[in-house]
């Protein structure tokens, strides 16, 4: 009834290919894509660049991983220092006199390359043992920019960004800020939509299903995972930029600390292993819920007259939020996007699933 | 129907934004933004410090409030988290907020660039970065109180006083949690060791800090006559167990700021004594305002809180920390007029002189070039009850201390 099937016929091999085949699909994108550039219009300044500037950033941070930890099925709890590399290298680029274009460039491509040349390392161990060698990654990063004041700015100090600017232009308005990140979530969304009907994301899923069986097929299975390592870092080291060049507008290395590659992690297995929507339900549960669940909580104690100090309205939300993550993936193991595509799965033949019970 | 207009109501809030809390909600009010960790690492002092604030402002405005005008303060959690220190920060500066502190190095170092850019105050008592100081560069930062280079330099002056005035032949040991707070006093405590003709020896431990046997026993090796300790919480504990394991007296141990009547209490009220530590505020009850606040509210239940809370140095912090605030908007208030701008504010925490909040804390001369007020601090000494002030107020090698912060502030640059 809502996805309307009807019509839908397939003549030629490209539109067999056809990323959204049901117009119903399409039409909610192009929707959501009007909304998210009209949203400087639509919603205050508060929401625009505390929530969903961020949240775009942090959704295309999630993505990135997910294109490791989803499709090509390698753990990393390291994905934070490989964006801190990103950002401290464009900062210091731009800070150089490269314009930001070719520095968010050598960002993304020394993240690439630091991040890949750790993967050749960690790539020698498999599932558990990966994981914790990138978090060695995470606390050699962690501690190579506590110890060295030529990248970090010296202790307790921090990088100044520069003005962020794109073909000599100087953006500093909110709306301008918003439309970078939004324009870098989308081409990231854009390159992973595509990826997965290409060979690559076609050799990243054989590769995660089974390596060897990948190996028997012809798929080089270590190629294919420094590959995914390289095209996630890459991602990383360009998103890192763009946070601290819109957001941060500093870089400090609290904001590439290992409780952040947890929280990315956690975005990408709330919000669904190789699931681009999830991803970006994943990082808005995860990034903004705290907040939220603190505005609910706090609204709900003021209506019901409850007096509560600070310190029990900061700690009983936590509690909430954390339960809230449990509830959701004992509803949905898969994550939220999959309790989305359940909703799509029902609506779709809706309300003809009846008719077979 | 109820029910529904409930979910209704809670749906409004929660679009309407996030917590806060607030002790007064007029609108002709002074208001202070605290955006505080209330919840993650921050938090063995950030309720203490909150409940100071909040009696504080509950005495001031029985008083009267500051020209007439109730003071305001609205407390919200970060979690220490960056972005959501900023998220905090754009939000009570859109409900009229100009006043901020974090609590919180992490997120002050966050927001500073948009407190710089939107001509806001952030008052940054004993966190951030140290050479926020200079008000010169930092025009909208005040970091009233020392500074971790303030405070070590004082610790060493309290030695040399100790020493009959010489420091030469003298070993001072330095043990510091290895990561940027205890890394800070490093390069300042080198220049005093070949200046003053002190033997130093660095002696760092990991975070989180309960692995601290190997430090311990190198100090036993190095026999120094003093420890300045750059630690807090619980790894003082730690600390003091490792001191007696090696037979180290626990009077040569000196500690930064951070170590309260808690930390007392686990190491052993007893086993404490003669354990000193750094401070810019008088502890225990004997100070005529927490005096006051326990007269006038918690004798009467309206405190902001646990009575038994008071007992803490911390809570004397966040009375003492608030006391330097409202004596700015007061001054600003005499100067500039109602409504408190964030241009009078600053101009009124820039004249300060001499303000000690009745003999609670060291005297403080805020300039419009030292936002710190001087950075006195003395050495307190735990006496089995009590924290027992050792010397005056001092504030010394300052030449040495702004050679430091000149330095590390011409880096910055706003962009």
């Amino acid at each position: 009834m809502f996805y309307r099937q009807s019509g839908v016929r397939h003549n030629s091999y490209s539109s067999d290919r056809d990323l959204f085949p049901i117009p119903a699909d399409r039409y909610a994108l192009w929707f959501f894509l009007a909304l998210g550039i009209a949203a400087p219009w639509l919603i205050d300044g508060l929401y625009l660049n505390s929530y969903m500037l961020p949240w775009l950033l942090w959704t295309a941070a999630a993505l990135g991983l997910n294109l490791l930890t989803g499709w090509a099925g390698q753990m990393h709890l390291g994905y934070a220092a490989v964006m801190a590399v990103g950002a401290y290298s464009t900062v210091h680029a731009v800070r150089f006199g490269i314009p930001w274009e070719f520095a968010l460039l050598i960002g993304g491509l020394s993240s690439s390359v630091i991040g890949s040349l750790f993967a050749v390392a960690a790539l020698r161990v498999k599932g558990l043992y990966l994981a914790i060698t990138t978090l060695a990654m995470q606390f050699v990063m962690d501690w190579v920019l506590n110890h060295s004041p030529a990248i970090s700015g010296g202790s307790h100090a921090s990088l100044q960004s520069p003005t962020f600017a794109l073909l000599g232009q100087d953006i500093t308005s909110d709306a301008g800020l918003y439309y970078v990140a939004l324009g870098w979530c989308v081409l990231v969304t854009i390159f992973l939509l595509n990826m997965r009907r290409t060979g690559l994301g076609r050799a990243l899923v054989a590769v995660r299903e089974k390596d060897f069986a990948a190996a028997i097929l012809g798929v080089n299975s270590f190629y294919y995972k420094i590959i995914a390592f390289a095209t996630s870092s890459f991602i990383a080291g360009v998103t890192g930029a763009i946070l601290v060049a819109t957001f941060y507008f500093l870089a400090s290395p609290e904001q590439f600390s290992v409780n952040v590659s947890i929280q990315v992690l956690a975005m990408v297995i709330v919000g669904g292993l190789a699931s681009i929507i999830g991803s970006y339900f994943g990082a808005a549960l995860i990034l903004l819920m705290p907040g939220i669940v603190n505005g609910l909580f706090a609204g709900f104690a003021d209506m019901v007259g409850l007096q509560f100090g600070p310190e029990t309205l900061a700690h009983i939300p936590n509690a909430a939020y954390g339960a809230l993550i449990v509830i959701f993936l004992m509803v949905e193991p898969m994550g939220l996007g999959k309790i989305y595509g359940n909703i799509r799965d029902y609506l779709l033949v809706w309300p003809f699933d009846q008719m077979k019970k | 129907m109820k029910l529904t207009k409930i979910l209704m109501q809670v749906a409004a809030v929660a679009l309407a934004g996030t917590a806060t809390v607030s002790s007064a909600s007029a609108q002709d009010t002074i208001k202070f933004g605290m955006c505080y960790d209330l919840s993650k690492s921050y938090t063995f002092i950030t309720p203490q410090i909150t409940q100071g604030a909040r009696d504080l402002a509950d005495l001031v405005n029985m008083k009267g409030g500051i020209g007439g005008h109730p003071v305001e303060i609205i407390v919200q959690d970060h979690g220490n988290e960056p972005q959501r220190g900023i998220e905090c920060y754009e939000k009570l500066k859109r409900e009229g907020v100009f006043v901020f502190d974090t609590l919180s190095t992490p997120v002050s170092i966050a927001v500073l660039p948009r407190i710089m850019k939107d001509g806001n105050i952030l008052l940054q008592s004993l966190v951030g970065r140290g050479d926020a100081v200079d008000g010169s560069v930092f025009t909208q930062v005040f970091p009233v109180g020392p500074t971790y280079w303030g405070q070590v330099v004082n610790d060493i002056e309290y030695i040399r006083l100790q020493n009959g005035g010489s420091l030469k032949g003298v070993k001072v040991a330095f043990f510091y949690v290895d990561y940027p707070f205890g890394q800070e006093p490093i390069e300042i405590l080198k220049t005093l060791a070949e200046k003053e003709g002190f033997e130093l020896g660095l002696f760092p431990f990991p975070l989180p800090g309960s692995d601290q046997g190997s430090a311990w026993t190198q100090i036993r090796r190095f026999n120094p006559d003093n420890i300045i300790s750059w630690a807090f919480a619980g790894m003082h504990v730690v600390a003091a167990k490792e001191m007696k394991r090696n037979g180290i007296p626990i009077s040569k141990y000196i500690s930064v700021n951070w170590l309260n009547e808690k930390d007392i209490a686990s190491i052993g009220a007893e086993a404490a004594i003669g354990l000193k530590r750094g401070t810019n505020v008088a502890g225990g009850q004997d100070v005529p305002i927490i005096a006051e606040i326990i007269a006038e509210l918690y004798d009467k239940g309206k405190g902001n809180g646990d009575r038994a809370a008071l007992n803490d140095v911390y809570y004397n912090t966040g009375v003492a920390m608030y006391s330097a605030a409202f004596e700015a908007a007061r001054l600003a208030v005499e100067q500039g007029g109602f409504p408190v701008t964030a241009e009078t504010m600053k101009a009124g925490l820039e004249s300060m002189v001499d303000f000690d909040a009745n003999g609670l804390m060291a005297p403080l001369t805020v300039t419009a070039e030292d936002h710190g007020g001087g950075g006195k601090t003395r050495i307190d000494m735990w006496d089995g009850k009590t924290w027992v002030g050792q010397t005056d107020w001092i504030g010394a090698y300052t030449d040495v201390v702004w050679e430091v912060v000149k330095e590390s502030s011409s880096k910055f640059k706003l962009e």
